[in-house]
């Protein structure tokens, strides 16, 4: 039985793993060779070997590294705010009972949109001529803000964007796992004399723990690879404030064609991620090991 | 069995054949620029896939995709396209790396009726060399106004920067006015809209020997200056650049035609860019030239066809037909054109500011410099850095660029 | 037994604006899709104060957008069905503890690895190998890397599912006689329906958006999917096309969201089970 056992994995794994790997091991290893190289994709002569010279220049680089920290601190904030409203936004869905089906389809929609609509959509709201933003303040009696042209509002901008984006994504795969906690539980913890706030912190919270890490890590994940909103309506600034790793790649990979420095900068952006996201990798690792010995 | 196999054989032979024997029409393919320069593309092919029996299609891309496309194929032997479109300051980059044909040993012989700027950026070296491409859509920066704006504060269209700066100071906040309108957005858009402001106080990124100079007296005078501006002003992205001082709201902007000229009728005033500092100052060429160039990828499969299309869409008779749909000429017998003139009247202002117009630094790394240029330049408008210090700093970035 | 923090109103009142929040953009581009031109330009009010379809026409008229859609379909469709085919078979074995292989350690690390490269790395090598194949002129490269893409996903969001299907109902049907292959397409994918289908639109959602691939292996306008053609809306020298633009954007969510629409029953269901605790 082990042994057709293991046939059957074989055959049904390896469409999978063949494809995949195929396709991503030459580029894997082209990154990482090519990163140590002088790669220049116009130059007809043959990249030469540099060793680290490409990472150390990036870290001499003071825009490389604002666009790091730029990135870490968006990530960090978006996720935060995302998972935080989106589950606000459950418990309350929860708790009123009506409509949930068809609030969970249109919440849906700002996460399935093209990612270039989405940026100018904002942009002709956020606009200080035609934007309906600007509209409202006025119709209070505030002056028109600048939002992604002043150096203090810009980098919030876009952080609230895509934060419209995506907390209906946390919203709908936290609903979902709320919904998997068993009535049960809430009616014991009422009758020990929990209020509605101690039911939450001892009840869902602890069901769902899970669920948060993972629609923490598939943000963070995605966060880190933002590009689109900030290219199309900052252009990485003002100020550099903007500016995102993906950008930053984009630029000396893509258009100036410095293949070598530029798959530098995505070894190091992937590494970063891989820090990130190590926690959850070691804790879903574990748990299949575990799982593999039962 | 061998029966079946003898006829089989016949069979499979007489489709080749046929196949062959079929007269297939060539297909040329353009990489351009998506947007209107396809839409002009499009409508004037006809003619020419009808003389040639050929046909002609046309892949619009967006920019960093087009000039990647143009490079990634450029490696393959037998290339895709037939025509590439580029933006110039992409010329130095390109040429470098021999991918684009050398018309000019191709047997091309220059046309004296480009207009010489624009026939300059086409050449490797700038202005001297060979020919490599030619300038296929024509563009260069003016000053827009609003026509009702300034007379109501009784000004005439400066031809001075102190001049623009007087008419913003009277202007700016009375009446909820906007004295003048910055594009400072990062990178491209800023750079853009500070180097003719630049290039009037006599300032300029590098000398004749690649010198960086962005920290000279004149440059940090151009900066101040336009940081000047804005403070009797506002920074606007283009689409809010362009109905502020569309309708009213605003005094005064620097542009590219294309944003307010559609058709003939242009919804402001326009004028060539102030060249001198203040009134009594030396009058430098200030307005920024950005054409659209053709060239033909080395490794076309169809030079000749690709010569004789590239020559055809740059045509007089072809720019004359295209204006109706908006395209912009780069010839001067059609600036001139009688004909032309009458319904498209920016032509004469167009024409004369091209000729007066200065090119951006002819380097391959011009990429890096308007991006770490760009960086800086905002800091300073932002107030994050002061002049000095964002100068300084953008000087020591471009030299790191260049190096 | 203490009150409710929040009165049963409020709560109501807080959903509302949360969906108004969400749902106004979104209703923004369909009002700016159905616009007229001449009223796009200057202040624009809260309701259209014209109908046309003039956007929806220019765009099939002049940017060939009917192609673009057609393009998209194809593509995603295709490699959505491969990537789901595989995906889910590959994910079943690596959930089951029954299975053991030697290398399902190492699979599980590469596709939780792939899952978190950026694809702007890949784009480059991913070409080089396509020209050499001589591939460039078909859509397979474009299917091929949206395989890469989904894949690892379609694996990762899969295996909790698996997972979370009690192993009784497989055991007591293999006590029955079934053989492994009837395990897995009689008993265990109708259980993991939910889950499948809430993948499908993920991935469903993550092909028809993308664009760095489809920019770098585009030959010719008739290969072009949506993304692309919404990108050469925008352009530096002109005034930006906002009434085509916004058309472009209710075109490309139309298949999306007729999608969802059918499979909200699933959605949530799927979602849920899939987050259970491992």
């Amino acid at each position: 039985m082990k042994k057709k056992n293991s046939l059957y994995a074989y055959l049904m794994s390896s469409p999978a793993m063949l494809v995949i790997t195929v396709l991503s091991i030459f580029p894997l290893l082209f990154i990482i060779w090519y990163s140590m190289t002088d790669y220049y994709y116009l130059s007809r002569a043959k990249p030469a070997f540099i060793g680290l010279q490409n990472y150390k220049k990036l870290f001499a680089d003071p825009y490389f590294r604002q666009a790091l920290g730029n990135t870490l601190r968006f990530t960090a904030l978006a996720v935060f705010f995302e998972v935080l409203l989106g589950l606000m936004v459950s418990v309350l869905v929860k708790s009123v009972k009506q409509g949930q089906k068809l609030m969970r389809t249109l919440t849906l929609l700002p996460t399935l949109l093209p990612p270039v609509t989405v940026a100018l959509v904002w942009q002709i709201m956020l606009s200080n001529n035609f934007g309906l933003i600007n509209n409202l303040l006025g119709v209070f009696g505030f002056a028109p803000v600048n939002w992604l042209l002043d150096v203090n509002t810009a980098f919030y901008a876009i952080l609230v964007i895509d934060i419209w984006q995506y907390t209906p994504f946390a919203f709908l795969l936290l609903y979902a796992a709320m919904q998997g906690i068993p009535e049960g539980q809430y009616e014991a913890a009422a009758m020990d004399g929990a209020s509605k706030w101690a039911q939450f912190r001892f009840v869902t919270v602890p069901n769902i723990s899970r669920n948060i890490v993972m629609v923490m890590l598939l943000r963070v994940i995605d966060t880190f690879r933002l590009f689109d909103k900030v290219n199309i309506l900052t252009k990485g600034g003002p100020a550099n404030t903007t500016a995102t790793i993906t950008q930053y790649i984009y630029h000396n990979g893509v258009n100036m064609f410095k293949v070598g420095y530029g798959s530098a900068a995505s070894v190091v952006m992937t590494l970063i991620i891989l820090v990130l996201a190590y926690g959850y990798i070691r804790q879903s690792f574990n748990a299949r090991k575990r799982a593999l010995k039962g | 069995m061998k029966k079946t196999l003898a006829l089989l054989l016949v069979l499979i032979l007489t489709l080749s054949m046929t196949a062959m024997a079929s007269a297939e029409p060539v297909k040329l393919v353009i990489a351009a620029r998506g947007g209107s320069h396809v839409d002009v593309i499009n409508a004037v092919k006809a003619d020419f896939e009808k003389e040639n029996n050929c046909t002609i299609e046309v892949l619009g891309l967006e920019n960093t995709d087009l000039k990647q496309k143009m490079a990634l194929d450029s490696r393959n032997a037998k290339g895709a396209y037939d025509i590439v479109m580029l933006d110039d300051p992409w010329m130095p980059e390109v040429t470098e790396a021999g991918l684009l044909l050398n018309l000019t040993q191709a047997g091309y012989a220059d046309d004296a009726d480009f207009v010489k700027t624009s026939l300059a950026l086409g050449k490797a070296p700038y202005g001297t060399g060979d020919t490599f491409a030619l300038p296929f859509a024509g563009n260069v920066t003016l000053l827009f106004y609003n026509e009702a704006v300034l007379s109501a504060a009784g000004a005439q269209v400066p031809d001075s920067w102190q001049g623009v700066l007087d008419i913003a100071k009277a202007v700016n906040g009375k009446d909820g006015k906007i004295g003048y309108v910055i594009r400072g957005q990062q990178g491209n858009p800023i750079v853009g809209d500070f180097l003719p402001v630049l290039w009037a106080y006599g300032g300029d990124i590098f000398d004749a020997d690649w010198n960086v100079l962005v920290d000279s007296a004149e440059a940090k005078a151009a900066l101040n200056l336009y940081i000047e501006l804005l403070a009797n002003g506002k920074n606007f992205e283009k689409n809010d650049i362009v109905s502020s001082v569309a309708n009213g709201t605003a005094a005064m902007s620097l542009g590219w035609p294309s944003w307010y000229i559609v058709g003939g009728a242009s919804t402001a005033g326009y004028a060539k860019i102030p060249g001198k500092a203040a009134p009594d100052s030396v009058e430098y060429p200030s307005g920024v030239i950005g054409n659209w160039l053709m060239g033909i990828p080395a490794n076309t499969q169809n030079t000749e066809l690709a010569i004789k299309l590239l020559t055809y869409l740059t045509s007089a008779a072809t720019q004359k037909a295209a204006a109706s749909v908006g395209a912009v000429p780069t010839r001067v017998s059609v600036f001139t054109d009688a004909e032309l003139s009458q319904k498209y009247p920016f032509y004469a202002t167009l024409l004369a500011a091209t000729e007066q117009s200065v090119e951006r630094p002819r380097t391959p790394k011009w990429g890096d410099i308007e991006n770490v240029f760009g960086i800086e330049l905002s800091n300073a408008i932002t107030g994050i850095k002061t002049v000095d210090q964002a100068l300084a700093d953008a000087k020591v970035a471009i030299e790191n660029a260049i190096k | 037994m203490r009150e409710t923090l929040v009165s049963r109103g409020t709560r109501k009142l807080l959903v509302a604006v949360f969906m108004v929040w969400t749902m106004f953009p979104v209703y923004w581009m369909l009002s700016l899709a159905i616009r007229g031109g001449g009223e796009l330009f200057g202040a624009l009010n809260l309701l259209p104060r014209s109908f046309s379809l003039e956007h929806f026409a220019d765009l099939f008229n002049t940017k060939a957008f009917d192609v673009a859609i057609g393009n998209s379909l194809q593509v995603t469709l295709i490699s959505l069905l491969l990537a789901l085919l595989f995906g889910m078979s590959c994910a079943y074995v690596l959930a089951r503890a029954r299975f053991r292989f030697k290398m399902k350690g190492a699979m599980l690390f590469w596709v939780l690895l792939l899952r978190i490269l950026p694809p702007i790395a890949f784009a480059l090598p991913l070409y080089i190998l396509m020209s050499d194949a001589g591939l460039l002129s078909t859509k397979i490269p474009l299917i091929l890397s949206h395989l890469l893409i989904n894949i690892p996903f379609i694996i990762w969001f899969m295996i909790t599912f698996f997972e979370a299907l009690p192993i009784e109902v497989e055991e007591s049907a293999a006590v029955d006689g079934a053989t492994e292959h009837q395990l897995f397409t009689r008993i265990v994918i109708p259980q993991v329906l939910p889950g499948l289908t809430a993948v499908s639109i993920l991935a469903f959602m993550t092909s028809w958006n993308e664009y760095l691939y489809a920019a770098i292996f585009v030959q010719s306008p008739s290969q072009f999917t949506i993304p692309l053609a919404l990108s050469t809306l925008n352009s530096e020298q002109e005034l930006t096309q906002w009434g085509n633009i916004a058309a472009g954007g209710v075109l490309s969510l139309v298949p999306i969201a007729l999608f969802v629409l059918f499979a909200q029953n699933f959605l949530i269901v799927g979602l849920s089970g899939g987050a259970v605790k491992e």
